[in-house]
């Protein structure tokens, strides 16, 4: 809209901005307050939210069990889609429309629903195999130091969000050229797919993985039904006793989220430039 | 349900041939396919395993009578019909209300922020501001509660500051609840309409001010209608997104507030009555359904509206 | 389309045409400067093409007459009245975009009438007027169709229709035919033309093509940096070049070393003595007395003959059909063109020496140029508006 000069916009545009600033920084800063103890009468102001984060209770455990459940559902969600993603675009490319419903499938289903289909799931498991080696498979299925179950529903869940990832990353590369022009140079299938064609969709992988990570970190639903106590959980958990620190917490989360998110950003962008030149 | 858009914002697909199969010797042509479909296979199973059974579990148990009634294990429709009166319909109602009121809102405002987005001149600010806006669309549960009950809870910053229970304020009730969710509704809303409002062409500007058309007449009679399916978009899918949502509703209100996702998790967990798991399945079909309606709207108008604004 | 459109349709007809007039048109974006000092005079019911290399500022140009820039010093006037503030939504202008013309959500009809719409006009008003320029742009089967379901040629005609809807006083044109496909770009010349002539309508055209220009304008514009060189008709400009500028923009110019007589009337070049037809400007500042100077020659006129002796070399041969273009390098390590018939190139292959040859005809000289023609060679000559002609000796 360059070519006609209105100044009237300038203004306009300028409070929107401004308004929408304020509705969306004032509650971060109100919850850093709030963990600080400034503006709630009563409390001394000090950082002793932030510095008792190390030693809570229970903290621990539930990240190392968050990030445990996360990097599984990572290789678990890439492990999957990689290959099938590829071999849409170099095999079989009728069974695009294919993978493209059944990748956006999860998006019909509520994190709720979901929970409430494999808690009701694994209870009927429990009550029918009880005695036999399945119900052995189920219980190892959930075992609280690595809950698998976990790990499938949050990989279900990625899903969509990693397909759309990906998918974008290898529209953008001319797939078939690359493959041909690896194979006529005498490599074979799998050096060309190590070789080739995954460094190339390192921007995308990495995003993937990232948007994968931040929604198990953030995961709350599936996890409360199933009785879990990963991160998300544990904060509300703890909110009950140390409110404080639990929105000390939630801040740390946040800011460690977006500066991964930037970094991330930043060097996906700062490749694409290099290229570009 | 979460947003179906890349952090670094959507890309558009290049044209693929078809692969010419009567150039392909038949036996490398069959040996290709064959590797197609076992590079699929894991996908598919994994996805008919652990999105399949629990679905067909939740179908079968919305269709179950429940084990507290004599009639154990037959099938029925009482669990359905159940999800259609009180106390579940009131929940039900509540989250359709909750949903579209937040998308309403989210929509109208988040189309004269992405507008001045798109608009500004610096670049920095834009590229910032969209970043911010990805993690704060996917800022959603626990950390967003939280902070919102810091500001604006009953013992929050605000709240105190400036005696808002005297006035009548409560974080906890459907109202309270709305500003929260348009908290990640707008920036979903802003991530949306980006590159929609990015495609909207210089040159339509100009033939409309070259066609005696004023800023007005070129918002109402070109921009707007253009934009329209993007728009019609956005909310269906910002509708789609708030009526999915627990964890930020359950770590504010808890089970008080009349919402289906609460419902449903209260009534798995039989915190309410004893014996409703399978209304809850019902229930929970009846979210799947309502998602499979939505996403039914939002895909063609996605489809329009690229193809106009690609 | 007939031959008495305008006759079977009266009310295409827009009368009299309008006057278009620059006066001293500045425009600075940031550091770049696109206009500077950009006077030019479009007559009625002409069609004048803009030309000029990219970044010289002939878009500027055209889009300071839409109102779509608005000029830092300097005036547009239209029939003698200062349109320079008027904003560009009550300017009558029709203009006609590069590409993104049409609106993607209102058919063809809808799209041609929506000029009409914003003017308040009723809706069968409207789509009878939509018909009629349909039918004029030879599309009138298409009406109901989406710019999606459009070829690129036919979504400029109807947005050539679209700003013919309310019968502007200029017609504006931003290098309609730069994105379509060469043939579709041929007949769509031919086209705009034929129509321009038959409604008679003023009209600014700009390309940076120049055979579209040469072919479809009665006068040509030729632009460098924001200031005019020459305007004048396609044949004077390609004859009679007012500036070296124009001379080696609008097709191609070799340079002969030559030398020109005391008296400045006669050259001796080629081991002949022909007469100077013009100098451009710039090239006397030397002063009187014989100096060197470029002869400047077009490549149908400059004789090529194999000989042994011969001073100059063939370095390549290009088969164009009827004729080849011959490359010849000079004693002074130059390079000139000539392009001679197939049947008498024969002997001509590259590495044949040769000699060349001028016809007993006027020429055109300039100062000299180094002997190895520098990328992008400065012209050092004063740049020349449309007020000062290029000069005649004789």
């Amino acid at each position: 809209m360059a070519g006609l000069t209105m100044s009237r916009p300038g203004l306009g545009r300028g409070v929107v901005l401004l308004v929408a600033g304020l509705y969306f920084v004032v509650p971060i800063v109100c919850a850093f307050a709030f963990s600080v103890g400034i503006g709630s009468p009563g409390q001394q102001v000090g950082l002793d939210a932030y510095t008792g984060i190390g030693a809570a209770e229970g903290l621990a455990d539930s990240l190392a069990l968050t990030l445990k459940v996360a990097a599984a559902t990572v290789a678990l969600v890439l492990g999957v889609l990689v290959p099938a993603l590829l071999a849409v675009r170099l095999a079989a490319p009728r069974l695009r429309t294919a993978v493209q419903a059944v990748c956006l499938l999860p998006l019909v289903v509520p994190a709720v629903a979901l929970g409430a289909g494999i808690t009701t799931l694994l209870r009927w498991g429990a009550d029918r195999y009880y005695g036999t080696p399945l119900f052995e498979g189920l219980v190892a299925l959930q075992d609280p130091d690595f809950p698998v179950i976990l790990v499938l529903a949050f990989a279900v869940m990625a899903l969509p969000l990693a397909y759309s990832t990906l998918d974008a990353g290898l529209s953008a590369l001319d797939l078939r050229v690359l493959v041909e022009a690896a194979r006529s140079c005498g490599s074979s299938w799998p050096r060309t797919l190590v070789h080739v064609v995954l460094p190339n969709l390192r921007g995308a992988l990495l995003n993937a993985a990232f948007l994968t990570l931040a929604l198990v970190l953030g995961e709350y639903a599936v996890a409360a039904l199933l009785g879990y106590q990963p991160f998300a959980v544990w904060t509300v958990v703890i909110s009950g006793s140390e409110a404080q620190m639990s929105v000390a917490v939630s801040i740390v989360g946040l800011l460690g989220t977006w500066a991964l998110l930037m970094v991330i950003a930043a060097a996906g962008r700062t490749k694409r430039l290099k290229e570009a030149s | 349900m979460s947003i179906p858009l890349t952090v670094a914002g959507s890309r558009a697909t290049l044209p693929r041939p078809a692969l010419d199969s009567a150039l392909v010797p038949r036996r490398r042509s069959l040996r290709v396919a064959a590797g197609g479909w076992l590079g699929v296979l894991p996908l598919f199973l994994f996805v008919g395993v652990a999105l399949g059974l629990p679905v067909a579990t939740m179908v079968i148990g919305a269709f179950t009578t429940p084990s507290t009634s004599s009639a154990e294990g037959g099938l029925t429709t009482a669990n359905m019909a159940a999800t259609m009166q009180d106390p579940y319909l009131s929940s039900l109602i509540g989250s359709i209300k909750l949903s579209a009121t937040a998308a309403a809102i989210g929509a109208a405002v988040g189309l004269p922020i992405a507008h001045a987005i798109v608009t500004s001149r610096f670049r920095a600010l834009r590229e910032a501001v969209l970043a911010a806006a990805g993690v704060l669309a996917n800022f959603g549960g626990v950390p967003l509660a939280f902070a919102f009950v810091a500001t604006l809870g009953n013992a929050g910053v605000l709240t105190n500051a400036f005696h808002l229970g005297d006035l009548g304020w409560s974080l906890y009730d459907m109202r309270g609840l709305t500003v929260v969710y348009l908290y990640f509704l707008i920036p979903l809303m802003v991530l949306t309409l980006t590159p929609a409002l990015e495609g909207l062409r210089v040159q339509w500007r100009e033939a409309a001010a070259n066609n005696r058309a004023n800023t007005v007449q070129y918002w109402r009679h070109v921009a707007l209608p253009i934009l329209l399916p993007s728009l019609l978009g956005g909310f269906v899918l910002l509708f789609g997104t708030a009526f999915s949502t627990y964890a930020t509703a359950a770590a504010i209100a808890g089970s008080t507030v009349q919402l289906v996702t609460v419902q449903i998790a209260a009534g798995l967990s039989g915190d309410v009555l004893v014996g409703q798991g399978n209304v809850a399945l019902a229930l929970g079909l009846d979210m799947v359904l309502i998602a499979a309606i939505v996403m039914a709207i939002y895909l063609p108008l996605q489809r329009r509206s690229a193809r106009w604004l690609a | 389309m007939t031959e008495l459109l305008t006759d079977r349709m009266p009310t295409l007809a827009t009368g009299a045409g309008s006057t278009v007039e620059f006066r001293g048109l500045r425009r600075t974006f940031g550091a770049t400067t696109a206009l500077d000092g950009l006077d030019l005079e479009i007559r009625p019911g002409e069609l004048l093409a803009l030309l000029g290399p990219s970044g010289c500022g002939k878009t500027t140009a055209l889009r300071t007459v839409a109102g779509f820039e608005r000029p830092d010093a300097g005036t547009v006037l239209m029939d003698g009245e200062d349109v320079t503030r008027i904003p560009a939504h009550r300017r009558d202008v029709g203009m006609v975009f590069q590409s993104y013309s049409l609106f993607p959500h209102l058919n063809a009809v809808d799209n041609i009438a929506f000029g009409l719409r914003m003017q308040g006009t009723g809706k069968s008003a409207r789509r009878a007027r939509a018909m009629e320029l349909l039918e004029l742009v030879g599309l009138p089967q298409h009406a109901e169709r989406f710019p999606s379901q459009l070829s690129g040629g036919q979504q400029q005609r109807i947005a050539l229709a679209r700003a013919l809807a309310l019968r502007p006083k200029v017609l504006l044109l931003d290098e309609p035919l730069s994105a379509l496909d060469a043939q579709v770009r041929q007949t769509l010349r031919e086209e705009i033309r034929r129509l321009q002539q038959q409604l008679g309508i003023t009209t600014l055209f700009v390309t940076h093509d120049q055979e579209e220009a040469l072919s479809m304008a009665d006068r040509v514009a030729v632009m460098r940096s924001g200031q005019m060189e020459q305007c004048a008709a396609p044949a004077e400009l390609y004859q009679r070049p007012a500036t070296a500028f124009v001379a080696e923009f609008v097709g191609v110019m070799s340079r002969i070393p030559g030398r020109l007589a005391s008296d400045g009337r006669a050259v001796h070049v080629l081991g002949c003595s022909l007469p100077v037809h013009g100098e451009l400007p710039g090239s006397t500042d030397f002063g009187g007395g014989a100096r060197d100077v470029d002869v400047l020659v077009r490549p149908e006129t400059l004789g090529v003959t194999a000989a042994d002796d011969g001073t100059s070399r063939i370095t390549a041969a290009t088969f164009r059909g009827a004729g080849t273009r011959l490359t010849v390098r000079l004693p002074d390590g130059r390079e000139a063109v000539a392009d001679v018939p197939t049947a008498a190139a024969t002997a001509l292959g590259a590495g044949t020496a040769v000699t060349l040859s001028l016809p007993d005809c006027p020429v055109l000289v300039d100062r000299p140029r180094g002997a190895a023609r520098p990328a992008g060679s400065a012209v050092q000559q004063p740049v020349s508006t449309t007020r000062r002609p290029w000069r005649r000796t004789r």
